[in-house]
């Protein structure tokens, strides 16, 4: 960690167009659990474990993890289950805070989540005005928007239902409605996309490609590897929690496919391998702030 | 234990940035800031509250009479235990209408802070897709809580009017709203410090209902402090209790046609503001953490 380090071939890059910085994140989660009693135990080692039966137990869910992801870029990421791709997206969007590290960004990420209900107990009207008014509209504001926001939902005949009434899908597409008509400069999707039919899937691609010409900056998150093609002008590989590939969603989606089938076959060997030499021709970013100062961490 | 720049040729690529236009995500802001983004988001509070009253009550075919109705069935409740079969009411001038606003008052506290604790833990899907201040959460719920109280109030003077003997209606009656004013931000403040606390340790809650109801017996919802008239020292801490002091100002004024003791408004008033400080520091503080998952 010394300047020789730094110096050699120190890329500069204006940070007009960084739009997400991640410096060196991680996370670990602290999780409690009830403690199995083990099968044979004496009344004494019963006693001497302590009462509750809760577990603490520390997961070490994402290994720091350095990113800049530009305005204009959209970004799908993917990996196995369980291998901190959403921790990483509640990293962008501040619903986690970092064990280490820290996350920049040029504006509040707004996230697409999969439980896409809102407030389950009033109807869709209601859900979207409350939507954009949590996102700092004012009414007038909201009211405006409102209309536009019914089109891109294309669920018009059923707004007046509670949401708890929504099919998955049919709340998910409210939801991208709303939470896409702030225009966001940064969105993250977090295999909100899964539940949508075709047609949505479509209207999903061009309001994702608006954004990103606006100079906005989309994480998509999804196991589909079409759509992260299709979808995504860049691609990276998250699997154990830490950083495997960095690269085109062409690249990165193919040398995904073979490793998920070394996995599917039980080729743990093979995996093993694969994951290694990814590893070992990983670029790995490191972030240097110009002035020796990270962005101070209030809002100005 | 991680592999990291020895790895070869490729090494790393550094990236230097300015720090202009970047900031923290999910950074708590100053406390001013917060507060003053708290009242930016007022139609969120409103809508919020507005939405929710009549959605809440949408799985009961009774609907929102039960909001008149619970404090009616439990007043007749505590009449009949209380009144009828322990006769604490005994020596209590106008015992009914002494109860019915005991009831009523002590109602409006405790369901607004036992919504209010669960603030952030029952909307994770709004914390989670949007980031705002999360203390407009707890005051929405107390916004609604009020809103809710209105017709269950409306229904407490036209029963205390129904039962004779008959009150006198005076400007005193007029005492009742800075009254309820009052108890709105002694709700808030509460329900500030309960919300971080159940958010933080599940368990609490499990607490407030406990807490609540040794609350209502020594509150004297259904008894008179008279009868502790001899011993000074459990007056002295019945005098401090707040919910005793909302109630012997509602009683007062609604009932016996006399100006409240402004000793009740000082240790009210002292409660009121304490929390709402305590509250909203100790609710700020937290403001990071609220997204997580427990």
């Amino acid at each position: 960690m010394t300047a020789a380090e730094v110096a050699p071939h120190a890329v500069t890059s204006p940070s007009a167009q960084a739009a997400v910085v991640i410096d060196s994140a991680s996370m670990t989660y602290v999780v409690r659990s009830i403690r199995p009693a083990p099968r044979h135990e004496t009344f004494r080692a019963r006693l001497s474990r302590a009462g509750s039966g809760v577990e603490i137990s520390h997961l070490e869910a994402l290994k720091p993890l350095s990113l800049v992801v530009e305005h204009g870029e959209s970004v799908g990421v993917i990996g196995t289950n369980g291998s901190g791709k959403s921790t990483l997206m509640k990293l962008v969007t501040g619903q986690l805070a970092p064990t280490s590290g820290s996350v920049y960004a040029t504006d509040t990420p707004i996230m697409l989540g999969v439980n896409a209900a809102l407030v389950p107990q009033i109807s869709g009207e209601d859900n979207i005005i409350l939507g954009c008014l949590a996102m700092g509209m004012s009414r007038a504001q909201a009211d405006a928007k409102f209309d536009s926001i019914v089109e891109l939902s294309g669920l018009k005949d059923s707004l007046h239902l509670p949401l708890k009434a929504y099919s998955s899908g049919m709340a998910s597409r409210l939801q991208f409605a709303i939470a896409t008509s702030v225009d966001p400069e940064i969105l993250v999707i977090d295999e909100a996309l899964n539940t949508g039919d075709a047609q949505f899937r479509e209207r999903t691609r061009q309001r994702i490609n608006v954004l990103r010409e606006q100079a906005g900056c989309v994480f998509l998150v999804s196991h589909s590897l079409g759509t992260i093609r299709d979808m995504c002008t860049r691609a990276i590989w998250i699997e154990r929690g830490e950083l495997l590939m960095d690269g085109t969603p062409e690249e990165v989606t193919g040398r995904y496919q073979e490793y998920a089938g070394h996995m599917g076959k039980k080729h743990d060997k093979k995996a093993a391998d694969l994951r290694e030499k990814c590893r070992s021709e990983l670029v790995r970013t490191k972030i240097v702030w110009n002035d020796q100062r990270s962005p101070s961490s209030a809002t100005p | 234990m991680n592999t990291t720049e020895d790895t070869g040729d490729s090494g790393t690529r550094t990236i230097a940035l300015d720090r202009n236009g970047l900031i923290r995500v999910g950074a708590r802001p100053s406390l001013w800031r917060y507060l003053r983004q708290i009242w930016e988001f007022r139609s969120f509070v409103l809508f919020d509250s507005k939405s929710r009253i009549a959605g809440g009550n949408s799985t009961n075919s009774l609907g929102q009479i039960w909001l008149v109705l619970n404090p009616i069935l439990n007043g007749a409740t505590y009449f009949f235990v209380f009144g009828l079969l322990l006769g604490t009411g005994r020596g209590i001038e106008n015992f009914i209408a002494y109860l019915i606003i005991g009831v009523f008052m002590f109602r409006f506290t405790s369901s607004a802070i036992t919504s209010g604790s669960k603030a952030i833990i029952s909307n994770r899907a709004v914390v989670r897709a949007f980031s705002f201040p999360r203390a407009t959460l707890a005051l929405a719920v107390n916004v609604r809580e009020l809103m809710v109280q209105i017709p269950a109030f409306i229904t407490m003077f036209v029963l205390i009017l129904a039962f004779p003997p008959l009150e006198i209606v005076s400007w005193k009656w007029l005492l009742f709203i800075p009254l309820v004013a009052v108890q709105f931000l002694f709700n808030l403040g509460l329900s500030l410090i309960l919300a971080r606390l159940v958010t933080r340790f599940n368990d609490v809650t499990n607490l407030i209902t406990f807490g609540t109801r040794i609350w209502l017996y020594l509150s004297a919802v259904f008894f008179s402090i008279d009868r502790f008239a001899d011993h000074p020292t459990i007056l002295f801490i019945m005098h401090l209790n707040p919910m005793y002091c909302i109630l012997e100002i509602a009683r007062d004024s609604l009932l016996y046609d006399t100006w409240p003791d402004p000793n009740r408004w000082l240790v009210l008033g002292a409660w009121t503001l304490v929390l709402l400080v305590v509250g909203t520091v100790l609710f700020w503080q937290a403001e990071e953490s609220y997204g997580q998952e427990k």
